[in-house]
């Protein structure tokens, strides 16, 4: 029992400073791949190429003065960046990484990540509640109205997941998809794929849906208020959902650890490289797009991908009867 | 098949596919100023203010005539003379220049019968206070001196000799003047 206690808080240890050392290091690629897409040469001061960037803002972030603007809600204000972390956070420790490599394979997985997912539009919702100020205020409520929708429409995608594989249990996805004949879902469930990507971007209140924060109308939306470690905390939220959301998407869609053939001693290779290139077109489509008008937005959502989610569903279970 | 382009994302893909090529094929256009590219000013840049050192006397040229007072349309340059009681030869005590409200317009070299004010080519100045751009006379002096070691002698500044003025109304001292 204790060896099992211990085994789980190193292995949690260690899971845990490599999704923040990456999730550091995804601001640092995101500044310097957006940069090159718009030619110019992104950070290169501090250290060779610019590397050690993330650990310089880092610490700039931390020597800030924590500012507590005149007439805010303290409890909820102190509260509101932590639920936004956790939630955002907690959804590492469900992902399959590798065969044997798991932190908690619990069998409600899948449904455990899209109610964190939900629950981290609590942060925003609240910090947006509690700053008392107008510009936060409206970025809390274009948060949570576009959560919620979008929300929907990516359930409605992982579920068709879930009705092919037959469980909710993240490793059981994974293995149904190596026994499946097309080895990734992604060949059977491309339109599955399509919502859910679109409706990840939305969730994690990225370009082009990035409403909640949209720098040219609410200045920075929700955590406008916000200073020093505080304001760390959500930047760290918001890429800490796209690293869960692209390795449930390369859970679910795109096979986990499994590749085209073994790279011997590297047992993570895969994983990462599918994980990267999804964090990528983050960062591509960030560069690229503009953001969509609020209408558009929903309209999106509740006009185009939820009924196309529904039918997929639909589509899938009856695939899945006569076959 | 106009939904069908919708439904692809034909458009957003050819985004897409734009930003990629950038990315991968195209150069960065940052100039990396100071560390890797210092740009050499064209002759005739105005930049920082001198009074052109005598070589003879080690003094300033100006006959205190006030015209670059005169012409300058900010007002900046404040000059201070006395006469010579028995020569009657103008004297300067004072020559300031406020480079913080010059306007960088070249018309008191232009102007200057004796080329003895100049907007040298240096141009990276700074100050941290407002009386370190407050230019007297000891420190045009050394603005020149700081200039002219970098400059091929004799300096011969285009605005000493103006376009569009005929050579013949310029005066004496201008006509002949053949750079320092």
């Amino acid at each position: 029992m204790l060896e099992k206690l211990i085994y789980f808080l190193i292995t949690a240890v260690i899971l845990l400073v490599i999704a923040l050392l990456h999730v550091a290091y995804l601001t640092y690629a995101e500044r310097k791949i957006i940069a090159r897409m718009q030619q110019r040469l992104g950070p290169n001061r501090v250290g060779p190429r610019g590397l050690l960037q993330p650990i310089a803002d880092m610490l700039k972030l931390l020597t800030k003065e924590d500012l507590v603007p005149y007439g805010v809600d303290k409890p909820i204000f102190y509260i509101a960046p932590f639920i936004s972390l956790v939630c955002a956070g907690t959804g590492v420790a469900l992902i399959p990484l590798w065969e044997k490599f798991v932190i908690s394979n619990i069998n409600v997985g899948l449904l455990f990540i899209l109610a964190l997912s939900s629950l981290s539009a609590y942060g925003v919702i609240l910090s947006g509640w509690a700053s008392n100020s107008r510009y936060a205020f409206l970025g809390g409520l274009r948060a949570s109205a576009q959560v919620i929708s979008y929300e929907i429409a990516m359930s409605l995608a992982l579920l068709s997941v879930v009705l092919m594989a037959g469980s909710l249990n993240l490793m059981d996805i994974v293995k149904a998809q190596i026994n499946s004949p097309y080895k990734i879902y992604l060949i059977p469930q491309i339109i599955a794929f399509y919502v859910f990507i679109i409706s990840a971007i939305a969730e994690c209140n990225r370009v082009p849906f990035d409403l909640p924060e949209a720098e040219t109308e609410l200045v920075a939306g929700y955590f406008v208020e916000y200073s020093a470690m505080r304001f760390a905390i959500f930047y760290l939220a918001e890429y800490f959902g796209m690293v869960v959301m692209s390795a449930l998407a390369v859970t679910c869609f795109l096979g986990g650890w499994v590749g085209p053939f073994e790279v011997p001693y590297v047992p993570f290779f895969w994983f990462l490289i599918k994980l990267y290139f999804l964090l990528f077109v983050y960062i591509w489509v960030r560069a690229t797009l503009p953001r969509y008008r609020y209408d558009q937005l929903m309209g999106l959502g509740w006009k185009v991908l939820i009924p196309v989610g529904i039918i997929n569903l639909f589509l899938t279970a009856l695939l899945k009867l006569i076959f | 098949m106009k939904i069908l382009e919708k439904a692809l994302l034909i458009e957003i893909l050819k985004g897409l596919a734009l930003t990629l090529r950038k990315m991968l094929f195209a150069r960065p256009v940052t100039i990396q100023y100071y560390d890797k590219v210092r740009p050499v000013p064209a002759p005739g840049f105005r930049g920082r203010h001198a009074l052109v050192r005598d070589e003879n006397t080690g003094d300033t040229l100006c006959i205190a005539c006030l015209r670059c007072v005169k012409v300058c349309p900010s007002r900046c340059i404040n000059i201070e003379y006395e006469t010579d009681p028995e020569t009657k030869k103008r004297k300067i005590i004072k020559y300031e220049i406020e480079a913080l409200r010059c306007v960088y317009c070249g018309y008191c070299e232009e102007v200057c019968p004796v080329n003895a004010i100049v907007l040298t080519e240096y141009y990276e100045y700074i100050g941290f206070k407002r009386e370190d751009l407050f230019f007297d006379k000891e420190r045009l002096l050394k603005n020149w001196d700081e200039f002219i070691v970098t400059q091929k002698r004799p300096y011969l500044n285009p605005f000493w000799k103006p376009r569009g003025i005929p050579e013949k109304f310029l005066p004496a001292k201008k006509r002949q003047f053949t750079g320092v």
